[in-house]
């Protein structure tokens, strides 16, 4: 699904050059529920928008789906973001003057849907995250939780190939974020491959597999880390 | 099209997209009867005066410093213009007691019959010979000139038996057309003035256009007679024809010749049609440059109110910015968000905006005399604040689509 070799980024500034990302290797395969964690400055988010076509890379490969991004023209790169990947912000990052409704429609427009789909579509995503209801509310009118779930139902309703969550949990408390969770494990679950940031060690031993990053670069990775913590041989603390 | 989402956003946050719209209105009402008015002036100063090549004529005053008898006056007046015919470059000379577009002369008011109460109209009053109709190059459109027989001298210092006056009369086509509406004025009488005593003359020709001296807005501008009547008058005139291209030759020409042979001593000034028309609408065309100038700068501050207003949304929603873009917006179709944006508030001042322009105009046409405004000039307008709607936003709305993508994750 997901495959870097040996990426590299720095960020230039007028005097300093950060090494965000070296040597950076990763292969995410479809189905898979990958958690990223690592200290602050490490590179996760860096990782996250690379891989989301938010930012461009500058050594190393990268295939997307089977797909060579390099060099790809911008155009190219917004209509692969419209139409295999789905986002999730830490911040939610709804539309604040536009209702449920027309903010899940906003990547369905870009897509070119026409007007019945992209109701079915949204319906049916609003619906899946339990907020069918409210679909004529405005995000202020929203419990954060609740914001969350919009901005998943937005990201889904185009059916992507891959999820991509930097912190989405970041701004809840922890029952919120438990249920975030959960309802990540279910799309997960029914398919949809997920790469998501957290800092939150209980939330990162929940996924198939935990990318720890330091440095700009892969540290340690642990397959099926629940099944590590139940059996004793490393805390979730550790992970930190 | 995401026409819906876009309104109702702007619907939310209302109060800078309505001040643009009020602007746009304001604009679009401001400009469309501003320049109307400058279209109704400039056509006004490009009216014909009659005269049939401006370039080619001047006219003559002089101002006798003390005053000379009837018979010096004459003679004066004779000489002159053989001396003028006389001139290389001058193709026609006749006296006059004014000329056209010139800003001083007589007007006076005239009946169709004696008994009326009340004068029929009153008329630029042209005492001019025979030959005068040929030195303007006014064009007979029905009747003949003058004949010398017809020409009535008057010695204006002695009394004259009540009726003495010319029996001739040629009215411009407008003034026959006022008299006499509907069927042809020649032969019919004209009286000056009412009463019993009023002096008939009778119609023996029409010139097509001859235009009063203050060439007055509308039909009275055009409201002329001539009569055959030679006085030896406060301050002779006469009008010269030049051969084409000989004009300032035959006026420096005239001047010195003139000045050579006064009986007495006098002042001569020599002015020609052509500055005769643009002391007439010096006023209008000022008055015409200061409302283009308001216009354009109406525009301006317009046009920079949208690029402002369109500025303050965009840094307002840098990050939204950024989350479209992340979600699949294509820079285009950043750019044609805030173009969609900024054409519904046009569309909506604009909207007002004709509202506005046509009430504006029917205040004009009631307190200014002002023609209704032409459709024309609303289309014009509505499309010229589109066009500067789109081009004002179009700067912004580039500099938006530059807003890079992660600006979704990076940003607080
Ligand atoms: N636009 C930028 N210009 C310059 N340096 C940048 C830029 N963005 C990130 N960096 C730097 O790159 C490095 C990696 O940043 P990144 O945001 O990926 O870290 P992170 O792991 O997401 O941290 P956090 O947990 O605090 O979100 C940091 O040193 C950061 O300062
Ligand atoms: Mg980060």
């Amino acid at each position: 699904m997901l495959r870097m070799h040996n990426l590299s980024k720095v960020y230039r500034t007028q005097m300093i050059e950060t090494h965000a990302l070296r040597g950076f290797d990763i292969d995410v395969r479809e189905g898979e529920f990958v958690t990223v964690t690592g200290p602050s400055g490490s590179g996760k988010t860096t990782f996250l928008n690379i891989a989301g076509l938010l930012e461009t890379f500058d050594g190393g490969e990268f295939t997307l789906d089977g797909v060579d991004v390099r060099g790809m023209r911008d155009a190219a790169r917004s209509r692969l973001r419209n139409e295999k990947l789905g986002f999730i912000f830490q911040g939610f990052n709804l539309i604040p003057d536009l209702d449920l409704f027309d903010n899940v429609d906003v990547p369905l427009r870009y897509r070119g849907f026409g007007a019945a789909e992209r109701r079915e579509r949204i319906e049916a995503a609003l619906a899946d995250v339990g907020l069918a209801s409210r679909k004529r509310h405005y995000p202020a009118e929203l419990s954060g939780g609740q914001q969350q779930r919009v901005a998943i139902a937005r990201a889904l309703a185009g059916s992507p190939r891959l999820l991509l969550a930097d912190e989405p949990t970041g701004n809840l408390d922890s029952q919120m974020a438990r249920s975030v969770m959960e309802l990540l494990e279910d799309i997960n679950a029914r398919g949809t491959t997920i790469l998501m940031v957290t800092h939150d060690p209980e939330l990162a031993i929940r996924a198939q597999r935990n990318v720890h990053i330091v440095d700009g670069q892969v540290s340690d990775v642990l397959r099926h880390p629940a099944s590590l913590v139940e059996g004793g041989g490393r805390t979730a603390t550790s992970l930190q | 099209m995401e026409i819906r989402p876009i309104l109702s956003a702007l619907l939310r946050s209302k109060t800078a997209p309505l001040l643009v719209a009020i602007q746009v209105a304001l604009t679009l009402a401001g400009l469309v009867n501003a320049l109307y008015i400058v279209d109704l002036r400039l056509a006004a100063s490009a009216r014909a005066s009659g005269v049939a090549d401006e370039a080619s004529v001047f006219h003559i005053t002089t101002s006798p410093v003390t005053k000379p008898s009837h018979e010096q006056a004459m003679a004066q007046r004779q000489r002159d213009l053989e001396v003028l015919r006389a001139l290389p470059g001058v193709a026609a000379a006749s006296w006059t007691n004014q000329m056209p577009v010139a800003r001083s002369g007589t007007t006076s008011s005239y009946s169709i019959d004696r008994k009326q109460q009340r004068p029929s109209l009153l008329m630029g009053t042209y005492f001019a010979p025979p030959g005068l109709i040929d030195t303007l190059g006014l064009r007979l459109v029905e009747g003949r000139d003058f004949q010398p027989g017809d020409v009535l001298e008057i010695d204006e210092s002695k009394d004259h038996p009540d009726g003495t006056f010319p029996t001739t009369a040629i009215l411009s086509r407008r003034a026959a057309e006022a008299l006499y509406p509907g069927t042809s004025a020649l032969g019919k009488p004209v009286y000056l003035g009412t009463g019993a005593s009023a002096p008939e003359m009778r119609v023996i020709g029409v010139v097509e256009t001859l235009q009063t001296p203050f060439a007055q807005a509308g039909a009275e501008g055009e409201h002329s007679i001539l009569i055959p009547l030679s006085v030896a008058g406060q301050y002779p005139r006469i009008a010269v024809r030049a051969d084409r291209g000989q004009r300032d030759r035959a006026m420096a020409d005239a001047e010195a010749a003139l000045r050579k042979m006064s009986l007495a001593p006098r002042v001569v000034i020599l002015r020609s049609t052509e500055q005769d028309r643009t002391g007439r609408y010096r006023n209008e065309r000022t008055l015409a440059w200061m409302l283009v100038a308001v216009s354009g700068l109406l525009l301006l501050v317009t046009g920079s109110g949208i690029v402002g207003m369109t500025m303050l949304r965009i840094s307002q929603r840098r990050k939204q910015i950024g989350v479209r873009r992340a979600l699949g917006a294509r820079r285009i179709d950043i750019v044609r968000h805030f173009v969609v944006e900024n054409v519904l508030v046009s569309t909506a001042g604009i909207a007002f905006g004709l509202v506005l322009g046509l009430v504006l105009n029917r205040l004009l046409v009631t307190h200014l005399q002002l023609s209704p405004l032409p459709p024309y000039y609303l289309v014009g307008g509505a499309l010229a604040l589109w066009a500067l709607g789109i081009l004002a936003v179009s700067g912004p709305a580039w500099r938006a689509a530059g807003i890079p993508p992660a600006t979704a994750t990076r940003s607080v």
